[in-house]
């Protein structure tokens, strides 16, 4: 065999020293001096990198008998399989879970690396507190003494609404749940997650135009997709395995069209890329529709039984000529043509979008209007089609579900007084009690009357910094925000820092619960009255995990609690005992050694949740299904043969009625084809009967054995007795439902009974393209707050200012009012990267990951980098709109479109060019630190969720 | 140690000066010398060849 | 006899790094080697492909011709192994790879090469199989167990394959057909014109 040495690999050309030639993420890394991967010899380890001591700890061993436990990825939403290796209680291999319906064996570089916690090398290791500026070990018990005396203090002087109750999508359901119910005893509402700054403007745009706020399909029914169009999303870097599926629909012929401002790795791989201006998606998308109405590309009969308001959103749409969508966004009138093209000639087509739609001030604009593009196609109920919503942490979408959140009570029953009966009935608690754990004054109004916080929606998390620095006149509470509690969640994913560090010093208590210190440990001066408790993961714990296609998994223990850590459960339980409701926290919940049983959580779940149907996964059929995913088909998730024969994969909601009704889970939303009993399901009759003089039922549609064939509203027990379908229930069920309705009656005897007789519970109604109760009715265009294009204001403005949302004052037009541009002529947005997640604490503390991006950068286009002088690998200062300077690396690439700048957002522990790494306590630091992409990021917040505005906004960048 | 590196025979650069050499270098592998791997034995074994297709069909089918 | 290889295909390969930390995980590679990893051409601009690479066991392995000290040794299915103890670390089978694989974790300041390390097709090396001292210098050894490269079991499109170069052909001929045997990628056509 001959060698013939070649001058050079290809690969080297594009490593080009020319700004704006194309360069590699990774070569750029390399180039920096940090990446040690790169080069062929690594070069000198810091000495914090060496961990030899610990490799050999967490090593297999020969000769030892090992089991193999089932878990799920703690990581995105797809919710992938996890098969563990355990030796003697160490966590010693990983191995590709090939039989999981979702994942098939795949796994991104997140989840082919989640053995790492079970080394656990940069984890917080046991209780501490921050004492005169240096961090001491505490015990468990003292810990909680210390916080709950506080705690006590300030409920007494200032009321419960002064502490807030930070929870996380990181929880189990069943700890989600327990969460809830626990702030609820403290006699607040104020809590939130993760939620509220990734999917709100989802969740509230997409419930009200059809009934449910989540994806109505599934990863996997995307292979029978004809054309994807994502918007706002990047699922190569984001959710990696989801790929997998679109591959395999995009091989036999399926169109990916990706709709971006940034030539993203998924825009890579798609057929037809349409770059937009950030914050313009209801323009890109009502400029789609104008072609799909021009060419009468839209599903008439479609519209005429199942849709209600197209005529408005027609006007609105006949306004949004190609030159106008050009002018907004910067699509040409081909592009846009051919995109919506696309979408109409290959029907089923799905839409995905993630957080470039639903981070704006008009997020809930945005999200309406891909529903409406859905509606217009006839794409919704049915496989290949649907809104393929994917949700971001690994239980984001049930910590929603659990309503851990401002503004409700789990299963989004609200925080009426009818809400709080039906959840006090649940607990088996005396209502009078609940009520009296609250504060009894009242702030302010609804419809004239004074109402109270018991029944005012909390501060959401976008803004717990407001609550603890506006000025308390302004605030519809008793008093600011006192104490934080921080439960599994990363501060550097909100916006405005400068501020946050602020709020975080003018507390007076600082609570971090999370088996990492997080950067709320050191983003702050503090030197007292901070605490930090270690909290076990998900893999030492165990319990349910509702993945983005609304199914629910159940997870193994994989290895006990490391170090000092405790389950959540575990430390709910301590602080409602310290707290003085231990007794009603745990009435009908087993506790073992201060541990709340999950499985009798999950049961009283699913004696409540009947809205979503979350009532017929109990923890028996969920461990079945954990036991047998290797039998459920990867293109329907339906099992063949086997213990749950029929069955969907992980019961997605709806899945209604009692475990014992044994429904096989909805595997598609809205989807006619199928009786109710075995998935099928219709638009939700959620907003009445009529409006306007016109129905707002279904007209000739309905699923498959629907007796009454038609429309009809929502059942009650009286539409049950005009039915004539009353003695379908049994006597215990009669009395049981006499004068309830699908959502209260705890026999779910009404579900049963219309179920059988082929009914949806929740009604059959049409989807409402005009969201009339909604400060936008139909989605209208409105400018970013910070906007880079000032000429459009005036015939795109924002809202006006508004003295209270969420207990808070919001400013809109006063911000807009003055233009920004000038001085800061780039627009700011931000993004994931494949490596990290979330504000990345966790994944950063990762060697395995952390090698592999060791620097926070910028991507800014080579014209832009011209213009400046900075040259690809020069330190620069990005200036935020509000004034906060960040000190990154140029990353020159025309990734970004000229006057775009684009920061992944997972970085923290550097604040304005000052490295804090001494501040972590010790041997507790990420491996790699950087500037939080979001302390520059500024104010600005969605009208009806208050969802944070980080994806557009304006900086300047000069060379550092 | 050196290399055990066989020059193949060129004629026509004893002929020309100003000649770019199609000449190769071949390199031939000496005769290993290090430990011996109880796995070449194992990996004979055609049950051993057989549970590796196995493995390969479980896990990485085209689905 | 199959001859084991890997192949990965470019069509489906997200630069995600599933493969490079599956190999972390797998083999607990330290900090600063890495046996596999991702590469990228054309980043940011149409026509952007990423590719993983790693030891591709060549059937005619230049590092085992170049190596002074020959301790390199093929098994009978194609897989290119390396007797750690034998190596010298001296670099020259770097100079000879085709693909930059061999590694040198470096044991000070100043640059004292280590023992050379790389892939191993997760086939460890010529020490007991699956033994622990085996684990402590070449890694996991799979093969042994029955099972195949965990880069591959764990790719996140089924982009990177391993195993008998017939089975991993089979899978993408049928891809390649069904795809019609062009990239239909966005700005394909136009790629080499700016």
């Amino acid at each position: 065999m001959k060698l013939i040495r070649k001058k050079a690999a290809e690969v080297s050309s594009s490593r080009s020293r020319f700004a704006g030639e194309a360069i590699d993420r990774r070569t750029f890394l390399r180039r920096s001096g940090l990446a040690l991967g790169g080069a062929a010899v690594a070069t000198t380890l810091p000495p914090l990198m060496m961990r030899k001591a610990q490799a050999s700890m967490t090593a297999p061993k020969a000769g030892v008998d090992t089991k193999l436990v089932k878990s799920v990825c703690t990581h995105c939403a797809v919710g992938c399989g996890v098969y563990a290796e355990v030796q003697n209680g160490v966590w010693t291999g990983q191995e590709p879970a090939f039989d999981h319906p979702f994942s098939l064996g795949a796994h991104c570089a997140k989840g082919a690396s989640v053995r790492e916690h079970g080394h656990g090398e940069r984890r917080l290791k046991y209780p501490t507190k921050l004492v005169g500026g240096k961090w001491q070990k505490v015990s468990w018990d003292e810990a909680i003494n210390e916080i709950g005396d506080k705690m006590l203090e300030i409920r007494k002087t200032s009321g419960p609404d002064s502490v807030y109750w930070l929870g996380s999508a990181k929880f189990s359901n069943e700890q989600s749940y327990l969460f809830r119910k626990f702030y609820a005893m403290w006699g607040s509402n104020n809590g939130d997650h993760q939620a509220r700054i990734c999917h709100s403007t989802t969740v509230a745009g997409v419930a009200n135009t059809w009934g449910y706020g989540a994806m109505t399909n599934s990863m996997n029914d995307m292979r029978h997709s004809k054309a994807i169009m994502i918007v706002g999303g990047n699922p190569t870097e984001a959710h990696p395995v989801s790929m997998q599926h679109m591959f395999y629909a995009k091989e036999r012929g399926a169109k990916l069209i990706v709709v971006e401002p940034r030539f993203t790795r998924t825009a890579a791989h798609a057929d037809h890329y349409v770059r937009i201006r950030p914050g313009t998606d209801v323009a890109i998308t009502w400029g789609m529709l104008w072609h799909i109405f021009e060419n009468g590309w839209e599903d008439k009969e479609f519209i005429n039984q199942r849709v209600w308001g197209m005529d408005q959103i027609r006007e609105e749409v006949a306004k949004w000529t190609p030159a106008e969508v050009e002018k907004v966004t910067g699509a040409d009138e081909a592009t846009v043509k051919e995109a919506a093209r696309l979408m109409a000639e290959n029907r089923p087509s799905t839409h995905v979008w993630c957080m470039g739609g639903t981070q704006h001030t008009i997020g809930n604009n945005n999200t309406r209007s891909y529903c409406v593009l859905q509606l217009a196609l006839g794409n919704m109920g049915t496989s290949g089609g649907g809104t393929n919503i994917f949700r971001g942490h690994d239980n984001v979408q049930g910590a929603t579900d659990m309503c851990v959140l401002s503004h409700s009570l789990p299963g989004y029953y609200g925080l009426s007084a009818g809400a709080w009966k039906h959840w006090s009935r649940v607990w088996d608690v005396d209502y009078d009690w609940v009520q009296s754990r609250f504060d009894q004054g009242s702030y302010e109004k609804s419809k004239g009357k004074p109402v109270k916080p018991m029944n005012t929606k909390g501060f959401p998390v976008s803004r717990w910094i407001d609550g603890v620095l506006e000025d308390k006149a302004n605030i519809a509470q008793k008093d600011n925000l006192r104490a934080m509690v921080f439960w599994g969640h990363a501060p550097n994913s909100q916006t405005r820092g400068l501020e946050m560090k602020k709020a975080m010093e003018k507390l007076d208590l600082l609570v971090i619960i999370d088996p990492y210190p997080t950067a709320s440990a050191v983003m702050h001066d503090r030197s007292d009255g901070v605490y930090l408790l270690p909290a076990a993961t998900q893999f030492e714990t165990y319990g349910s995990v509702t993945a983005s296609n609304r199914n629910l998994q159940w997870r193994d223990k994989v290895i006990e609690p490391l170090f000092e850590s405790l389950p959540d459960q575990t430390i709910m339980y301590k602080f409602a005992k310290k707290l003085g409701f231990a007794e009603q926290f745990t009435k009908h919940i087993k506790v073992n050694d201060d541990e709340p049983l999950i499985e009798d959580a999950t049961r009283e779940f699913n004696r409540g949740m009947w809205t979503i149907g979350y009532t017929g996964q109990s923890p028996e059929r969920l461990k079945a299904h954990q036991k047998n995913w290797h039998t459920f088909n990867p293109n329907t998730l339906q099992a063949e043969g086997g213990p749950v024969d029929g069955e969907y994969y992980g019961l997605p909601w709806p899945c209604w009625g009692t475990p014992e009704m044994k429904h096989p889970g909805t595997p598609i939303l809205y989807d006619t084809s199928k009786p109710v009993a075995k998935g099928g399901l219709n638009f939700r009759a959620r907003f009445g009967v009529e409006r306007n003089g016109e129905s707002l039922l279904a007209d000739g549609s309905y699923p498959v054995g629907n007796e009454i064939g038609d429309g009809h509203p929502e059942f009650s027990d009286k539409l049950l007795k005009e039915l004539g379908w009353w003695d379908d229930l049994s006597a215990d069920e009669q009395a049981a439902a006499e004068g309830r309705n699908w959502k209260t009656d705890l026999s779910g005897g009404i579900q049963r009974v219309a179920i059988k007789h082929g009914c949806a519970p929740f009604g059959n109604a049409r989807a409402r393209a005009v969201v009339w109760t909604f400060p936008d009715p139909v989605p209208i265009h409105r400018e970013p707050l910070y906007t880079s294009r000032y000429d459009l204001v005036a015939k795109y403005p924002t809202y006006e200012d508004r003295k209270s949302h969420y207990r808070l004052p919001v400013r809109y037009a006063s911000i807009q009012a003055k233009d920004y541009s000038k001085e800061y002529p780039l627009i700011l947005t931000s993004g994931r990267l494949v490596e990290y997640e979330g504000g990345g604490d966790e994944s950063r503390s990762n060697p395995w990951l952390a090698e592999l991006q060791q620097e926070m950068f910028a991507e800014i286009n080579p014209a832009d980098a011209n213009d400046h002088g900075i040259k690809d690998g020069q330190q620069i200062w990005v200036e935020g709109a509000e004034g906060a300077r960040l000190k990154v690396m140029a990353l020159v690439t025309r990734r970004v479109a000229k006057g775009v700048v684009w920061l992944p957002f997972h970085f923290a522990g550097h604040l304005q060019g000052e490295d804090r790494r001494a501040k972590y306590p010790s041997g507790a630091d990420p491996f790699v630190l950087g500037e939080a992409a979001n302390t520059a990021l500024t104010y600005g917040y969605d009208s009806v969720t208050q969802m944070q505005e980080s994806k557009c906004s304006l900086c300047k960048i000069e060379r550092a | 140690m050196y290399a055990r590196a066989i020059i193949t025979l060129a004629a026509a650069v004893m002929l020309t000066a100003c000649y770019e050499s199609t000449d190769v270098t071949v390199h031939k592998p000496g005769v290993y010398k290090g430990a011996r791997d109880p796995l070449l034995a194992k990996q004979r074994a055609p049950e051993q060849q057989q549970t590796l297709r196995e493995r390969f069909a479980l896990v990485q089918p085209d689905r | 006899m199959a001859r084991m290889k890997f192949l990965c295909d470019a069509e489906r390969c997200i630069e995600c790094n599933a493969c490079v930390t599956a190999c972390k995980n797998e083999h607990e590679v330290p900090w600063g080697v890495n046996r596999r990893r991702v590469v990228v051409l054309n980043d940011g601009v149409p026509g952007e492909k990423s590719i993983s690479v790693a030891c591709m066991h060549c059937t005619d392995a230049p590092c085992a011709a170049v190596c002074p000290v020959d301790c390199f040794y093929t098994t009978d299915d194609g897989i290119v192994l390396h007797d750690k103890d034998l190596c010298i670390g001296c670099g020259y089978c770097f100079y000879a790879c085709p693909f930059g694989a061999p590694q040198y974790p470096q044991q000070s300041a100043f640059g004292v090469r280590g023992k050379m390390d790389k892939c191993t097709f997760c086939a460890g090396g010529p020490t007991a199989d699956n033994s622990d001292a085996e684990y402590a210098k070449y890694g996991r050894n799979r093969i042994a167990e029955g099972k195949l490269p965990l880069c591959a079991e764990m790719c996140s499109t089924k982009a990177l394959l391993a195993g008998d170069g017939d089975l991993v052909a089979d899978i993408y001929r049928q891809r390649v057909i069904r795809r019609g045997g062009r990239p239909q990628t966005w700005g394909w056509e136009t790629a080499y014109q700016s």
